[in-house]
């Protein structure tokens, strides 16, 4: 019943746009993309608007947005694409839009994310700091002491990140949580410690993910640690225990993660040309570190770039344009 | 965003010092707590003490090489202009385009700052006016005169130029200013505030814009225990 509601809705909102007389190009097919106000996404949402444009002839707008606010965009109609939607942080969202009401869609090969502990290249020289379960040993922690009280700091991410949490529980299941200060700050500030440690010649030790321009702008080794097993990880809530903490585990290191684009399910029907490009769009990890740096270190202009990018990137596109 | 509500709020008093420049005459009187800083010529960490500081200046009549401007390489992502403030090894970073920044010796408090995070530059003055809070007058009458505010001049505590940090378009009351005591860069004496050397600070001044982001680093006291 609902999808005969919706394609009726559908039919009707087709028409009037056949008859309203529309002041665009003779081709009054338009997409929104939502940018998310982060630099790989913003790259992503400009270089599918300009294939869009160059290669299939649709117009296309571009609107600033969050990540819930896509989400309703998507399912209202006024939205079309979210650049990146990143599995599992999102499972909860897209099992609703997408496995219950069916107004979204993914594309089909995702973007590996990794979230790790990491150091400098020069940190990983001086300390010999090479797993995780190293920062346990106070003797290790001290080498990372920047306050001259013998024991190490360590960033743990902002206070606002969900990953935060699970990186507190980490920290205790490790046993780091006892040898070193956990600090939380915004990310810039952390970056700017990295940029500043490695001035001086400082060991600073860190949450990273990637894909993430840090690894192209500085030499980054990634600690060690064993794979994600789900049995070794608990999580309990902050919102639902009091005493979450203690309650909770992670000994290994954190699961994948990817992220996919995210576009309005409907175009499959009225748009297929546009929907298979989406489904079938292909960034790499590598990709993503370029672009973020493009944007966020060399400040590229965001719609520039992408025009750049889709040039060189022709065979590529085409394949996805199948 | 430059510290959480929570810390900002135990910090008020920490930053509620911070408006109280002492007087010279006061600080003078005070036992420095030492500081690390680094040899260039062995490119070690060496203690660094008031009496080591006030002696090198005396002599030398100036601050040791390290604390001297000096472009130098450093890889950011972080726009040009923008400053970073590393407290703990008391540099300041004035970031120019080419991954290359203009690096400066600066003081800082004997606790580090009570915090740490994201500012901006929300204005900038010459010669600033000093006003000692009342408490400050209660407890050094001699002070009194200046209720209304220390004109602006060589011996007033903020020095040559001040540019003022603003958190989210309001006052955290915390400086980047000069000092009446150039020998005291590279230590941790000061209340709160960011010294430099008057030709330093005004160095700076005529570079740095209003409206620059300036980052204060994670360091001693200032270490951010949001856990």
């Amino acid at each position: 019943m609902m999808e005969r509601v919706r394609r009726i809705l559908v039919a009707t909102t087709a028409l009037l746009v056949s008859v309203v007389p529309v002041g665009t190009a003779a081709n009054a097919d338009e997409l929104v993309i939502a940018v998310p106000n982060w630099p790989s996404a913003e790259a992503t949402a400009h270089i599918m608007g300009v294939v869009l444009e160059e290669k299939l002839n649709i117009d296309v707008t571009y609107q600033p947005a969050g990540t819930l606010g896509i989400f309703n965009g998507i399912d209202n109609g006024k939205i079309h694409v979210h650049p990146e939607v990143w599995l599992p942080n999102l499972t909860s969202l897209v099992e609703k839009y997408r496995d219950k009401r069916g107004t979204i869609a993914l594309s089909e090969n995702g973007v590996a994310a990794s979230q790790n502990m990491c150091v400098t290249r020069y940190t990983a020289e001086v300390t010999g700091v090479k797993s995780v379960s190293d920062l346990a040993d106070p003797k290790m922690s001290a080498k990372f002491d920047s306050d001259n009280d013998g024991q190490g700091e360590i960033w743990i991410g902002a206070a606002t990140w969900s990953s935060t949490m699970i990186e507190r529980i980490r920290a205790k299941s490790y046993g780091y949580a006892d040898t070193m200060r956990l600090l939380q700050m915004p990310e810039d500030v952390a970056m700017a410690t990295v940029d500043a440690s490695i001035a001086v010649g400082r060991p600073f030790v860190f949450y990273c993910y990637k894909p993430h321009h840090l690894f192209r702008l500085h030499d980054i080794v990634v600690l060690e640690e064993d794979t994600f097993d789900a049995d070794k990880w608990e999580i309990v809530f902050p919102a639902d225990d009091a005493n979450w903490l203690q309650k909770s585990r992670a000994e290994t290191g954190w699961d994948a993660s990817h992220f996919h684009v995210g576009f309005a399910a409907k175009l499959k029907e009225e748009m297929p040309e546009a929907a298979s490009f989406f489904e079938n769009i292909t960034f790499t990890s590598d990709d993503i570190t370029t672009m973020s740096y493009a944007l966020q270190v060399e400040r590229q202009e965001p719609a520039k770039f992408a025009k750049k990018w889709v040039a060189e990137n022709s065979d590529r596109i085409k394949g996805w344009l199948q | 965003m430059m510290v959480s509500r929570r810390k900002f709020l135990t910090t008020t008093g920490a930053a509620a010092a911070a408006a109280i420049l002492p007087a010279r005459d006061v600080l003078a009187s005070r036992t420095a707590g030492e500081s690390l800083i680094l040899d260039p010529e062995t490119r070690e960490w060496v203690r660094y003490s008031q009496r080591r500081a006030y002696r090198y200046y005396k002599k030398n009549g100036q601050v040791p090489e390290e604390f001297r401007p000096r472009d130098v390489p450093f890889r950011t992502a972080e726009e040009p202009g923008t400053i970073i403030v590393d407290g703990n090894k008391h540099f300041l970073y004035f970031v120019q385009p080419g991954f290359r920044a203009r690096r400066y010796g600066i003081g800082v408090g004997k606790e580090g700052f009570g915090w740490a995070g994201i500012v901006r530059i929300g204005r900038k003055a010459e010669w600033p006016t000093w006003t000692p809070p009342a408490e400050m007058i209660e407890r050094r009458p001699d002070l009194a005169k200046y209720a209304g505010g220390m004109p602006g001049g060589p011996d007033n505590p903020l020095g040559a130029r001040s540019l003022y940090l603003y958190e989210n378009g309001r006052d955290t009351i915390y400086r980047i200013h000069g000092t009446t005591e150039p020998w005291a860069i590279g230590l941790n004496t000061s209340s709160g505030c960011i010294r430099m050397i008057n030709e330093d600070i005004i160095d700076l001044y005529t570079r740095a814009s209003v409206g620059a982001k300036v980052i204060v680093l994670m360091q001693g006291a200032a270490l951010f225990r949001g856990v």
